[in-house]
């Protein structure tokens, strides 16, 4: 009896088993049917059939999973809004951290299943999902309800390949020095450094004290890696140094990336940043700043939110990175054109996904502007700041933006994967040792040879 | 001795089942891993099928590949010196305790937490003087001053500050592997070695050690295989930072897949790890095969 | 024996309930503290009033309850399979006689030395076909798969060495050979199968690259994703970090605790031959 039950239950463990390993082994022949036969209670199964009034799920996947975030309660709202005015469609949010949904996202891309709205990065980040046919083409849908008009001039291009919009981004944001002004009052400061010497001399008085003159948190090398090219920008005398690299007009090792190179080193011997930067988060590295221990922090103007939900609120300004060596124009930026939203061009529910995130995208400002976080919108946004009780030090980088006269795009934006790699981790290297600028600038060129697609 | 002759359609209900889910889940993904390994491949556009290119470009054109291997050989030969250790340790915990494997549950005590809480603890160890490190902390008080470091981003001492973690977590888990196998070993034996006028260190010399010698190849080729699989627990720490300095062949793997888009290069990795586990571990096996041979 | 000697190793036992307890000691402090308390960097200071609403806002914050659900559900079903299909495979390892037991042995233990971030997108392309990503089978399936090769090594060290008349009796009697592994077998593999539960345990339930990448539904998402978010990103409040690591691994030192007596008894049982 018992026996027999055992046998039985065996055996049909086994005829499932094999069904599976069929499925698996067999790449997507006849196992496709036989899965989705038995899976047809997942909610992919049950909107597949049916007419207008189906059942329709759209995963977007976000990387605001900080509930403390004016982002996080952004997205959640706008969400709810449009799930209560849409009954019958269901957005099934996948919440990630950037680095896990990074993974993730190439992971799903190599199987060709990304979800149906995802995240990507400008430029050359987001090269390869265009080139696998992985994103949907969003030029319709941005001409709906005015859409399109909404971007700033220029922004979208950053998100197009051969004339096709691919993904909309939320928010475009400048490299700028954020100090905290009390610290440099306590340490008579008078001004804030407008060449890179008077930038040097800042550091040295500060570390004299005991002070921290940089926050960084290096662990993630980008940050490094975007206050350097900053650097670049100067000593090359204006944008285009990457470009001009890609082009064939330069290598890395032209006298402006040697400089730039040099003046980098001279602020890690000057003690600029904090003891052990290498083994610091980016979130850790920005909570140096917020938390008031450190003078100045040199990052995106995506944080000015951040600051002012901190306990140095109020006390924050900021300033243009200065020239170097007498080069370069303060109003050029390191500019950070955000992370943006794309579409699955093989989503199932495509004219759905498109209407909700025309719907999100054109209601986004408005959300971010009552959230208080409307510095570094990609997007016009109609309201005053000052009245709608925005801080000193937003109002201020909102005037930074209107002297912005051009800049570059961070390396990994700009280079493929490969390259970035190597400066990332190049330039986390001068962190920890002396290194002759020369052979960093070799390092770079080998890697972008041995890369050249 | 087996006993059982049964048919082969009993022994097909039994092993089946596990064989199948094993081979589709962990044997088929990494031969296409292996084959990957072949491709030029981002993971995302088209693949290009290159032969043996990667593993050129790995022996002869990466910086990164050679001292990474290194650092993974010796982050096994740290591991694997730790257990002649915890056998003495186990031996004496067995003699002198009743109750001795209350001790040993405990000493497993953090191989039961996850990475993230381990590594949040030892960055705290580890953490510069001005971010409160507790270590630093401890050498100032100690007056000690000069000893103080960056500990996970000084090149130099960064590798061994991790090993250092590793060590630590998986001593009590090598020491419980050697405590069951010394606490196995019949109670008789000790007594009729006692008659004959051997104790003590006598009697592990002639009756311990030559018992324990297929636990301690257990502990051993766990110990090798872990520690070149070695991958969270740098990753919390130090992400292979700085500048390549703590990279080891797993995380290498993963940056090289993952971050830099070398899908097939990364894969390429994968093959070759495989291939130095199985060789070491075949190795060790065989030493161990004619020590075991020799004393019985 | 000297009184002298005696002391030397009971502190030699002692420094290791120190240096391996202090973690547990530590994060449970550590969630009972302030920011400052926490960034002034001691070994050993108590907090000067135990922060329990570091537990409260990490409970509201990082939805627990449900990320605790969906992880006992996929551990538990994992640990019923493991250890139900890696006993019938030992069985047939250690007990029957056949051709092909030592190689299916081997391609087992072979399964130790594949590292699981290489078939991370194998992996997802064999989901994807299957049809089942975003559904717990995509975790537990693999999940059994990687625990199998351990299970299998101690559970079929263990068997080796049950005493062959307690089979052979059961035969003589008539029994087949399902109801001596049934009733004969399973019941006195018990002890290696409580090491085997608990090496299963903490693997399964500290992973989560997995969790991370074939798992997008918020309501099927696993305790570690949700520890590793958590501590990754809201770093504004390092005790509620604290109080969110303690609640994600209590389960696991709950489990040790209860288990813990047994684990040395099956760890390699089988092993000496005495």
């Amino acid at each position: 009896m018992v026996n027999r039950k055992v046998k039985k239950s065996a055996a049909l463990l086994l005829t499932v088993l094999m069904a599976l390993s069929l499925a698996a082994c067999g790449g997507n022949g006849g196992g496709k049917e036989n899965a989705a036969a038995e899976n047809t209670g997942s909610n992919n199964g049950a909107a597949k059939s049916g007419d207008s009034e189906k059942k329709v799920t759209i995963t977007f996947q976000n990387i605001y999973p900080d509930p403390t975030t004016p982002s996080h309660k952004m997205i959640n709202e706008l969400v709810k809004e449009y799930e209560t005015a849409n009954p019958n469609i269901k957005i099934e949010l996948d919440t990630l951290n950037t680095d896990q949904q990074k993974i993730k996202l190439k992971t799903q891309a190599a199987s060709k299943e990304i979800p149906d709205i995802t995240i990507v990065n400008p430029a050359a980040q987001m090269k390869p999902f265009v080139d696998a046919g992985l994103l949907a083409p969003l030029n319709d849908m941005l001409d709906q309800n005015g859409l399109k008009d909404t971007y700033q001039s220029g922004l979208l291009d950053y998100y197009s390949f051969d004339g096709n919009v691919y993904a909309l981004p939320d928010g475009n944001n400048i490299e700028v020095v954020y100090y905290n002004k009390e610290i440099f009052e306590q340490n008579g400061i008078k001004d804030t450094p407008k060449t890179f010497d008077e930038f040097l001399d800042v550091v040295k008085t500060l570390k004299a004290k005991g002070i921290t003159p940089l926050a960084i948190g290096e662990k993630d090398s980008w940050t490094g890696s975007f206050l350097f090219m900053n650097i670049v920008l100067r000593t090359n005398g204006g944008p285009g140094f990457l470009q001009d690299v890609m082009d064939g007009k330069k290598t890395f090792e032209d006298p402006a990336f040697v400089e730039a190179v040099d003046a980098f080193q001279e602020l890690v011997q000057a003690g600029a940043f904090p003891d052990g930067a290498t083994s610091i988060d980016a979130t850790a590295g920005g909570n140096i700043f917020k938390s008031g221990q450190a003078a100045m922090w040199v990052i995106g103007s995506w944080e000015t939110g951040a600051i002012d939900a901190s306990s140095v609120a109020g006390k924050v300004g900021a300033f243009q990175f200065p020239t170097v060596n007498g080069k370069g124009d303060p109003n050029e930026f390191m500019l950070a054109p955000g992370s943006a939203f794309a579409v699955s061009a093989n989503s199932e529910h495509l004219q759905e996904t498109k209407d909700f995130l025309n719907f999100f995208t054109l209601n986004l400002p408005k959300k971010q502007f009552e959230l208080k976080n409307a510095v570094g919108l990609g997007q016009k946004v109609d309201g005053d700041l000052k009245a709608a009780g925005y801080s000193d030090l937003a109002i201020q980088i909102a005037e930074l933006f209107n002297n912005v006269k051009g800049g570059d795009l961070a390396f990994d934006n700009t280079m493929n994967p490969a390259t970035a790699q190597v400066h990332l981790s190049s330039i986390q290297n001068l962190f920890v040792q002396k290194v002759d600028s020369a052979q960093v600038a070799k390092e770079h060129q080998t890697a972008f040879e041995a890369n050249k697609e | 001795m087996k006993v059982l002759k049964v048919p082969a359609r009993t022994i097909a209900v039994f092993v089946l089942p596990c064989l199948l889910l094993y081979v589709c889940l962990v044997f088929v993904p990494i031969l296409v891993s292996f084959y990957s390994g072949l491709l030029k491949w981002d993971g995302i556009t088209t693949a290009k099928f290159v032969g043996l290119a990667n593993f050129g470009d790995m022996f002869w054109n990466d910086p990164v590949f050679w001292p990474s291997v290194r650092r993974t050989l010796l982050y096994a030969l740290a591991s694997m010196l730790e257990i002649p250790l915890c056998l003495g340790m186990a031996i004496l915990l067995h003699r002198y305790l009743k109750r001795g494997n209350t001790l040993a549950s405990i000493y497993f005590t953090p191989v039961i937490l996850s990475v993230v809480i381990i590594g949040q603890l030892w960055k705290t160890i580890y953490n510069p003087t001005s971010m409160g490190g507790m270590l630093n902390g401890l050498l100032i008080s100690l007056g000690l001053d000069n000893w103080t470091h960056n500990w996970l981003t000084e090149p130099k001492i960064a590798m061994y500050s991790i090993y250092f973690v590793s060590l630590w977590q998986y001593f009590g888990y090598h020491l419980l592997i050697q405590f069951t196998g010394v606490s196995n070993i019949p109670e008789e034996l000790y007594e009729a070695a006692k008659i004959d006028g051997a104790d003590g260190l006598k009697a592990d010399r002639y009756i311990t050690l030559p018992l324990i010698i297929p636990i301690f190849k257990i502990s051993i080729v766990l110990a090798f295989i872990g520690s070149l699989q070695a991958f969270d627990m740098v990753m919390v720490m130090t992400a292979g930072g700085p500048a390549h300095a703590t990279d080891v062949i797993s995380t290498h793997m993963y940056n090289s897949s993952f971050l830099s888009l070398k899908y097939g290069y990364g894969s390429a990795l994968a093959t070759f790890l495989v291939i130095l586990c199985l060789t070491f571990t075949v190795a060790i096996n065989f030493v161990f095969n004619k020590l075991e041979k020799k004393y019985s | 024996m000297s009184k002298l000697k005696k002391g030397v190793v009971y502190l030699l036992f002692a420094i290791p309930v120190v240096t391996q307890l202090y973690p547990l000691l530590w994060l449970l402090l550590y969630s009972l503290k302030t920011n400052e308390e926490i960034l002034s960097g001691s070994f050993f200071s108590l907090p000067k009033s135990p922060m329990w609403q570091n537990y409260q806002q990490a409970y509201q914050l990082g939805s627990y309850p449900k990320y605790l659900a969906n992880s006992v559900l996929v551990t538990g079903a994992t640990m019923i399979c493991v250890i139900l299909l890696s006993s019938m495979v030992a069985y047939a390892i250690s007990r029957f006689r056949w051709k092909y037991g030592g190689l299916v042995m081997t391609v087992f233990l072979m399964g130790m030395m594949i590292p699981m971030q290489a078939t991370l997108l194998p992996l997802m392309v064999i989901f994807k076909n299957m049809g089942i990503l975003n559904t717990h089978l995509s975790l537990i399936l693999p999940y059994i798969a990687f625990s199998t090769p351990i299970s299998v090594f101690i559970l079929s060290g263990f068997m080796k060495s049950i005493p062959h008349e307690i089979e052979e009796s059961a035969y003589i009697d008539g029994a087949s050979i399902y109801r001596i592994f049934r009733s004969v077998i399973l019941p006195v593999s018990v002890p290696p199968m409580m090491t085997v539960c608990i090496l299963t345990f903490i693997t399964i339930w500290n992973e989560y690259i997995l969790a991370a990448t074939f798992i997008s539904s918020e309501r099927l998402k696993t305790l570690p994703f949700g520890v590793y978010t958590f501590v990754s990103q809201y770093s504004v409040n390092y005790g509620n970090i604290g109080a969110f690591l303690v609640m994600g691994a209590l389960p696991v030192i709950l489990i040790y605790f209860f288990l813990s007596g047994q684990i040395t008894k099956g760890m390699v049982a089988g092993a000496v031959k005495g």
